[in-house]
């Protein structure tokens, strides 16, 4: 099971164009990722880890190269296939945890099933039951502005989870975060990751290297070290 | 899916309450005025029609002037003989013809006990038949109508006061009428005129205070006096008529017209060349009404128009800051799956119900405020009118005015929406996450 490739790139490039400036945010990237693996994506700001991770996560394209998720080619689909593929395969945590603010954290929740077409009358049960799971029963009725870093932290992870994707992206998700809280998400998704679901988490803080079983260090835009 | 953008767009929508409102404003109000301007305007309309409607619709007023659209009646020209009265009268489709004569009185005088007299300012009197009764719509409530040739008047209720409450005229009392050129007529009151039950503004305008036969109180004269008595005769300045019935109107209106322009009539040699014969009927006047009301109500749809066309305008003004606003929730949903379709129509929808509840609440607001306004014309007319005004403005509704409300007010919500909704459609994910 975990020899399974899930995610394939071959010479992935990705160009920025501003005026006549060009940007080589991804030289040449190609990797192969395992179902279930663990992958600390580092590097300093600007080497390219972001534009990788938004290319897995199908929100991006390369300018060059192919990208294979679970041995589909996605460099030729089209644009709502993507949104789906998004929708059921992938699970986004950004570092501001990205909550809707005008509407509480169920309804963050099941925002997410509303995109991959579950059936309306099951989507609160399941939200429940996962803010549960998440020690948040208490405040599914809160707006994310009443919630504390924690927390909405963790509705940002329910909502990634909730149509039970294979993959987490998470993007410097303990960023904001104090350090005791940080280790209470990592805890998480390190737990999430037992489950069987492949993580790949951007960061450049060096003490997270411990949660990976895998190290990618990107340094312009090029993968420089791999462990 | 569609149930859940658009609960997705109610919620956006609740939580900027006042954003909303004041959104909403723009289009409550142009539909408010649309509502309030027709319905008024149409219960106006229908009033107005109404009070002409007890006015006799078969009745045709004849004289001569300039028969332009409008017709212009020029009230100086004594040109219709009682010749002219007479032939009139034999036309086929002429119910009742009646000479109207102005008397200009300067005074009503009456004996006071031995060598006293007492005089009063007189109100309006019209020589004329005793068809002008039926052409007028009055009726005699005592007493009887004069008689041609004879020194008898009838006079209203309202008349009845001229000396004073506690000295009322009645049947059988004898008055003095002196006219402008200072001759004074006897005159004997033999009747008294009903004033109409549905007493209104046109009939208080069109009744004379008394009404009396053409001789011998009317000597108005065409030629000069030179050549002696027989060569004068008494002529009228307009004549009343009346069709036998609402259809045969035009029937009437055409064989007068014949007949004066024939050279058989006495109008024919004393009307001045410049002048052309000119009749107006009632249904000319309710149409005139209708069309100047048309004017009005269109003149009042365009700045409806213009008006709910701002609200769009403040629509779209606000969704393209919403969209701005919320660049990274909409970077977020795209990377949660969202597709560009749900972003387009959840914007689309907010803008779309925007323009629906403003349409609803202006229809309401339309609606509450006509009636108010109603309200306030209907006790103004009240002061204006006296107590001889009992007529009063209906509210007149027009139910797909509502419907055409609502219409407008959603195709106003889509079309600001679109544009916005498209820009957030249009986000590149990567670029809308990293907004801040």
């Amino acid at each position: 099971m975990f020899d399974k490739i899930i995610i394939e790139t071959h010479s992935l490039t990705k160009i920025y164009k501003t005026g006549k400036i060009e940007f080589k945010a991804l030289n040449n990237v190609s990797l192969k990722i395992k179902e279930g693996d663990f992958i600390a994506l580092m590097g300093p700001s600007g080497s390219g880890k972001t534009t990788l991770m938004n290319i897995i996560g199908c929100i991006d394209r390369p300018t060059s190269g192919e990208i294979f998720l679970e041995g589909q080619n996605l460099s030729t689909l089209p644009e709502s296939q993507l949104a789906e593929i998004r929708s059921k395969k992938i699970g986004f945590v950004f570092q501001t945890f990205n909550l809707i603010p005008n509407i509480s954290a169920l309804k963050n929740i099941t925002l997410s099933m509303i995109f991959a077409e579950v059936p309306r009358s099951s989507r609160e049960t399941i939200a429940l039951e996962l803010l549960k799971n998440l020690g948040l029963e208490k405040f599914t009725k809160n707006l994310p502005s009443e919630l504390s870093g924690g927390q909405q932290q963790r509705v940002a992870l329910g909502r990634a989870l909730v149509n039970n994707p294979s993959i987490i992206l998470a993007d410097e998700p303990t960023g904001n975060l104090d350090s005791s809280t940080g280790i209470q998400i990592l805890n998480l998704l390190s737990s999430i990751n037992k489950e069987g679901k492949t993580i790949i988490l951007v960061t450049h803080d060096a003490s997270l290297k411990k949660y990976a079983n895998r190290i990618i260090t990107m340094k312009d835009g090029e993968i420089s070290e791999h462990r | 899916m569609i149930t859940d953008i658009f609960l997705m767009s109610l919620d956006a929508l609740r939580s900027h309450k006042v954003r909303t409102f004041l959104t909403l404003m723009g289009i409550i109000i142009g539909i408010s005025s649309v509502i309030i301007v027709t319905t008024a305007g149409n219960s106006v309309s229908y009033f107005v029609q109404e009070q002409w409607d007890i006015f006799d619709p078969t009745a045709i007023l004849v004289g001569v002037g300039t028969a332009s659209d409008p017709p212009r009646i020029t009230f100086t020209e004594s040109v219709f003989t009682n010749n002219d009265v007479k032939k009139i009268q034999d036309l086929p489709h002429i119910k009742n013809v009646a000479p109207v004569g102005i008397v200009p009185i300067r005074k009503v005088s009456i004996k006071e006990g031995f060598l006293k007299w007492n005089s009063a300012p007189g109100g309006t009197m019209y020589a004329s038949t005793s068809d002008m009764l039926d052409i007028l719509n009055l009726e005699i409530s005592e007493g009887r109508i004069f008689q041609e040739g004879k020194n008898e008047i009838v006079i209203t209720e309202a008349t009845k006061e001229l000396f004073g409450k506690d000295q009322l005229l009645k049947i059988g009392d004898v008055v003095y009428i002196q006219r402008i050129d200072k001759k004074n007529l006897r005159a004997k009151i033999v009747g008294i005129i009903k004033e109409s039950s549905e007493g209104n503004i046109l009939t208080q305008l069109t009744t004379p205070s008394i009404l009396g036969p053409t001789d011998p109180y009317y000597t108005t004269f065409i030629g000069s006096n030179v050549g002696g008595p027989l060569n004068r005769i008494t002529a009228y300045i307009v004549l009343y008529a009346t069709a036998t019935d609402k259809t045969n109107v035009d029937k009437a209106k055409a064989e007068i017209l014949d007949y004066l322009n024939s050279g058989k009539s006495d109008a024919s040699k004393y009307k001045k060349e410049k002048y052309d014969f000119v009749l107006i009927t009632q249904q000319y006047i309710v149409e005139r009404i209708d069309s100047v009301m048309g004017v009005i109500n269109m003149l009042v749809t365009i700045i409806a128009l213009i008006s709910l066309a701002v609200g769009a305008i403040g629509i779209a003004n606000i969704m393209f800051a919403t969209v701005t606003e919320r660049t990274r929730e909409i970077g977020t949903m795209m990377a949660i799956g969202a597709k560009r379709r749900f972003i387009l129509q959840m914007f689309l929808y907010q803008s779309t119900i925007i323009g629906l509840i403003g349409a609803i609440l202006g229809c309401v607001l339309g609606a509450s405020g006509s009636a108010f306004i109603v309200q306030v014309l209907n006790t103004y007319l009240k002061d204006i009118g006296g107590t001889a005004f009992t007529g009063i403005i209906n509210l007149n509704f027009s139910i797909e005015w509502f419907g055409i409300a609502v219409f407008f007010g959603v195709l106003a919500g889509i079309a600001a929406g679109v544009l916005p909704a498209r820009k957030a459609a249009k986000m590149d994910p990567v670029v809308a996450l990293r907004y801040s």
